[in-house]
């Protein structure tokens, strides 16, 4: 079963004086592949910028470079796309009941095909780096032998309880060890945090950067994180592959998840950022995201 | 052969290879020249050469700044008179086995930012290189343009005690040091002109040849003449000098970020009034704060935009950003497996030993031993640098273990070496000090060429370690010819000629800023001076005495005094007339407080910080007068006994050094742009300090006596009396002290006299305009003809009460068309950035500020 969503990412910035340059990067096109298909996408900046370019980076994933040189005093940065979505559950029948202990052990296995990506996204970086703490967390729910989707699936949940949804409670410099404890965060801080149990105990995850979908067909509750961009993390289930896991909404992230990026962390993978020069603040930053199905 | 032992007390520590003496305590073959020379010019000469060596070091200026951003003066580079000598068969060996090492690290380096086989293919463990800051996954796939992407390497080798070398650390960020060896070389081989000439010594010259060549070549592809930059973090690196000594040693320009910007895809530099295409850039900043666009979002020191015009292929720049991953300590575990992978046979130039803890086998090796190892993180940014396990008490190796446990693959366990040691010179003699060579390699051909020698350092005392930073003393490193060398200079035989760049068309707009501002603070700084010794000698004629025309003009210059230096309140305002009867302290404040806006010593700080930031551009000789204005600043704070007497006397050191600085400034230097600009700012601050300093003195008549006291002082503060003496032999009259001050263009001191040279330096700025006057030209022109339209009988003229009126105006007038004529030097020729910021993303769904879709 597949769906075809339309995604619009809106960001607005105004600032207080004339800014004489800006120069930023996005990460605002969704990737094409694992369990997606990116029909069309394009990226529309005002004013024009001096300099545009496209490329793929370390990780796959789609960058946008701009550069302005005329003063302005606002910048918008709308991207625009269709996107198919599929059913990303694979990897976890390929996995099968197997003991999560396999998909830590098959990190040092030499045949492993993802091997660079397993050691990768196991080792810390530089927003979350594991700890005794987050390891003695992470194996209350990975208990000996039990079996990976079970294991994961329960600390998604746990995060999911333990944690205070509360936007506006941290930013994205706010670190981790604050995050945990506090018990409090948004979005990107929950998907820190699961890559954090996981990297302790040997796990390879890997931080996920995309949108779900805006409103729900009827009867199905609306999730949170709909109306901006969403975030949440995946663990690598040996060759089986990638195990999306969204602990925000507490389920495996599915048919209504649109991906645009991947990295070890949020650092990686910024949807936009960047260096202005200008002698004022920033007045306001508006972003708007919008998913919506469309008729296949 | 010689027998004799160079200082009688020399004796060679126990347990280390030796580099002057052998087994036997005789010295080695290769230092029977230098040790029987050095007994010959026996102890008391050879620390007079000493005292010679760091009187030449002061000359040129050559600092190690070790603490940045702070307003103590740098810490003087040491050096050691006496050289390290390696014989020429020695040095044969080492420079193939450097070769090869830079090569295989080359290669290394090429495919971790390209196919990563080694990783792939387990000849590397992954996470050495994955978990590594270095490795910056931003610059995956960007290639230079030729075969090495390893441009310049550097090794610290240490002899073992066999005496055979041991490559301690390998240096791929942005290896310092070549330009240290370079002055250490000049120093000394004028300290010990002969014994150098006499010992056939390989020259360093061709090295900075390949230098230069390897920097023209490794351009993108279809520049026929690249224009190079040197990128320095700017003046209060701990290195600064040696950046500064590189860029004019290889005429290229200094840059710091800000001077650099990304357009279309490319990188400029901002000259003056435009840009201008920059094709290759040799780095001294780190590579993470290169671009605050895609590494360090807070670096100031960076360029937004670099890291995309790299891998367009528009700029090269050296070393390449992400060339530091070579600097884990981990890979010298795997070095000869890569060596025999790589280029087929063993590493001719070993690594001290090392275990990767990452691997089972060899992290049980290492924490059995833990107590006689050595223990490195494997990144260099870690907050932890190396550990020595003997040094730890039994609780520190426990809680060493089990960090090692926790987080193997961060750490390596390196074998101890004995260093061996190089005779050094103590006040008591020659002494055993342990030693590292620092060696250079650059790009040559499809290989690289080794600088012959490099930097020996040795400990300070009984320091197990050697590093700048620890107060280590350098040596410089006499590689011996097996036969003598033809005698090149740096200049000569640089392959095709490249064509000079004009020095009137080309220096960042930031340094011709600090030109100016040189100009304009060197001048302030004179004329606050004068001013204060007129004062001073004013006091000390009628302080406390009944004289009342005395007492009444040195009030008037005390108020002059704050209102041209803008120190208020000072003796203008309220309370001021405490400070007028007892002025001693405000006096003092003034010179000696270096956070006093306005004051001597402040603007004297201001003035040394415009001089370290053109380095490049100003002559050697500068330095040894800018040292010495550094220690008179911080002099000046010094205990004080009988005030007057002392701050006079210093202030008298001062001037010296200003004047100094002018003479330098008229005679040794090149009239090209920056020499214009710092002219510039002289004549016009000198003209604004002449007419604050008129208007705040003769625009209200006072008595006779008092007003020809006054003027006869101001007349000595503008440095003008003795030509007014000789030329109207009368008391200082008003009329005829303002022609000589104002309008006699033969008086190197008048307004008249300092517009002109304002004029002619303005008009010698090339104009990117179609305009034929600019702005600032303009308004100069006006000034100049207000000036001669003056008629000085009429101005001096005053009303019933004193006043003057027209001549307040008219130095109003000009003062303001002066400023006028500054600002808009600086609006036209100066870049003004607007301060950076980060520009933050929302956060996630959560700190999005936006609302619901629909």
């Amino acid at each position: 079963m597949s769906t075809t969503y339309r995604v619009t990412h809106r960001t607005e910035y105004r600032y207080e004086s004339d800014v004489s340059d800006s120069y930023a990067q996005l990460h605002l096109l969704p990737r094409d592949g694992d369990g997606q298909h990116c029909l069309t996408a394009e990226v529309a900046v005002e004013p024009a910028p001096g300099d545009y370019r496209e490329r793929a980076d370390y990780f796959g994933n789609r960058v946008g470079y701009l550069a302005i040189h005329e003063p302005h005093r606002r910048l918008s940065v709308t991207a625009t796309s269709l996107v198919e979505t599929g059913d990303r559950a694979a990897p976890v029948t390929l996995f099968g009941g197997r003991p999560w202990e396999d998909a830590r052990d098959a990190v040092r296995d030499p045949a492993l095909p993802a091997r660079l990506d397993a050691v990768q996204f196991a080792l810390d970086s530089a927003l979350v780096a594991g700890s005794p703490a987050y390891a003695g967390y992470a194996l209350r729910s990975f208990t000996p032998r039990r079996s990976l989707l079970e294991a994961v699936t329960d600390l998604c949940s746990r995060i999911h309880h333990d944690f205070d949804y509360r936007p506006g409670s941290t930013s994205v410099t706010t670190p981790l060890e604050e995050v945990f404890a506090n018990r409090r965060g948004v979005c990107q801080d929950f998907a820190h945090f699961g890559i954090a149990c996981l990297r302790s105990i040997g796990l390879p995850a890997r931080y996920v950067s995309g949108y779900l979908e805006t409103d729900p067909p009827p009867g199905r509750p609306k999730l949170i994180g709909a109306d901006g961009s969403h975030a949440w993390f995946s663990i690598l289930a040996g060759e089986a592959g990638w195990v999306d896991v969204d602990p925000t909404n507490d389920q495996l992230a599915g048919g209504r998840y649109v991906v645009t990026a991947y990295g070890r962390d949020y650092g990686d993978v910024a949807p936009l950022s960047g260096v202005i020069y200008t002698e004022g603040r920033t007045e306001s930053l508006q972003v708007r995201v919008d998913v919506v199905a469309v008729p296949g | 052969m010689t027998t004799t032992v160079p200082t009688p007390s020399y004796r060679p520590l126990e347990g280390s290879y030796d580099e002057m003496l052998d087994e036997a305590g005789r010295p080695r073959e290769h230092w029977a020249h230098l040790s029987g020379a050095l007994t010959e010019l026996g102890l008391e000469e050879l620390i007079r050469r000493r005292q010679e060596a760091a009187r030449l070091i002061d000359q040129d200026g050559v600092v190690y700044n070790a603490y940045e951003g702070s307003s103590r003066p740098g810490r003087r580079w040491l050096l050691d008179p006496v050289p390290t000598v390696v014989s020429s068969r020695d040095w044969e060996a080492l420079e193939t086995g450097l070769i090869e090492r830079a090569e295989l690290l080359n290669l290394v380096l090429e495919d971790l930012y390209g196919e990563r086989e080694l990783l792939r293919r387990g000849l590397l463990p992954p996470e050495i290189v994955l978990g590594h800051p270095g490795l910056l996954r931003q610059c995956d796939q960007i290639r230079l343009p030729g075969p090495q992407q390893l441009f310049s390497y550097a090794a610290d080798i240490g002899r073992d005690p066999d005496g055979q070398p041991v490559v301690l650390s390998d240096r791929a960020q942005a290896p310092s040091g070549f330009g240290y060896a370079l002055e250490a070389r000049a120093v000394i081989s004028r300290v010990f002109p002969t014994l150098y000439r006499d010992a056939q010594v390989h020259r360093l010259a061709p090295f900075f040849r390949s230098l230069r060549v390897a920097l023209q070549r490794v351009a993108p592809a279809g520049i026929e003449d690249p224009r190079v930059v040197v990128l320095t973090p700017g003046p209060w690196n701990e290195t600064a000098f040696e950046h500064a000594f590189l860029a004019s040693t290889l005429g290229y320009p200094l840059v710091e970020g800000a001077d650099l910007t990304v357009r279309g895809g490319a990188v400029w530099m901002r000259s003056l009034g435009r840009l201008e295409p920059v094709h290759v850039v040799l780095r001294r900043v780190d590579a993470s704060f290169c671009d605050p666009l895609e590494l360090r979002p807070y670096s100031q020191l960076g360029v937004p935009g670099l890291v995309e015009a790299t891998r367009r292929g528009s700029v090269s720049v050296v070393n390449t950003l992400g060339a530091s991953v070579l600097e884990n300590p981990a890979l010298m575990a795997f070095l000869p497996r890569l060596c025999k992978h790589l280029l087929g046979g063993p590493l001719r130039l070993p690594s001290v030993p090392t275990w990767w803890c990452g691997e089972v086998q060899a992290r049980r090796q290492v924490l059995a031993n833990l107590a006689g190892l050595v223990l490195r993180p494997v990144s260099r940014e870690a907050a932890a640098t190396a550990v020595f396990g003997a040094e730890l008490s039994q609780r520190e190796l426990d809680d060493l273990r089990r960090r090692i446990e926790s987080s193997p693959s961060a750490w390596v366990g390196q074998a101890p070496i004995s260093l061996a040691c190089a005779p050094t010179l103590t006040d008591a003699g020659l002494e055993p000090r342990r030693s590292v060579l620092r060696a250079f390699a650059v790009p040559r051909g499809d290989s690289y060429a080794v600088m012959p020698g490099g930097l020996t350092r040795v400990a300070d005392g009984g320091n197990k370690r050697i590093s700048s930073q620890s107060g280590a003393i350098s040596k410089d490193t006499w590689v011996l010819a097996s036969e003598p060398e033809r005698l090149t200079g740096f200049w000569l035989e640089s392959g095709p000629a490249v064509e000079g760049i004009d020095p009137m068309t080309s220096i960042p707009s930031r340094a011709a800023e600090n030109m100016w501002w040189l100009g304009r603070y060197a001048e302030r700084a004179e004329a606050i001076t004068r001013l204060v010794r007129v004062v001073y000698e004013r006091r000390s004629d009628f302080q406390g005495s009944d004289n009342a025309p005395g007492i009444e003009a040195l009030r008037a210059l005390l108020v002059a005094l704050t209102r041209t230096t803008a120190a208020y309140p000072g003796f203008v305002g309220q309370d001021a007339e405490e400070r007028l009867s007892s002025p001693g302290r405000e006096l003092l404040d003034l010179v000696v407080d270096d956070q006093r806006s306005g004051g001597l010593a402040h603007c004297v700080r201001a003035l040394l910080g415009c001089a370290y930031a053109v380095r490049d551009q100003l002559s050697s000789d500068t330095w040894l007068v800018v040292g010495s204005l550094d220690r008179e600043i911080l002099e000046l704070r010094g205990p004080v006994h009988d005030p007057q007497a002392v701050v006079q006397e210093r202030l008298q050191r001062v001037m010296q050094s200003l004047l100094a600085l002018g003479g330098l400034g008229s005679e040794s230097m090149v009239r090209d742009l920056g020499w214009r600009f710092m002219d510039a700012g002289r004549r016009i601050e000198r003209a604004l300090q002449l007419l604050a300093l008129l208007r705040a003195t003769v625009t209200e008549a006072g008595g006779t006596a008092t007003d020809s006291l006054l003027f006869e002082s101001v007349l000595k503060a503008t440095e003008s009396i003795i030509t007014y003496r000789r030329r109207y032999r009368s008391h200082a009259q008003l009329e005829t002290m303002l022609d000589l001050l104002l309008l006699d263009e033969g008086n190197p001191r008048s307004l008249a006299y300092g517009l002109a040279r304002l004029s002619a330096d303005l008009d010698s700025i090339p104009a990117h305009s179609e305009r034929r006057m600019r702005e600032e030209q303009q308004l100069l022109l006006r000034a100049t003809t207000a000036l001669r339209l003056a008629d000085t009988g009429a101005l001096v003229s005053h009303d019933a009460r004193g006043a003057r009126p027209g001549l307040e105006a008219f130095f109003d007038e000009l003062h303001e068309q002066l400023s006028r004529t500054a600002d808009a030097v600086d609006r036209t020729h100066f870049a003004h950035l607007l301060p950076q910021w980060s520009l933050v993303g929302a956060a996630g769904s959560g700190s999005s500020h936006g609302g619901i879709a629909r």
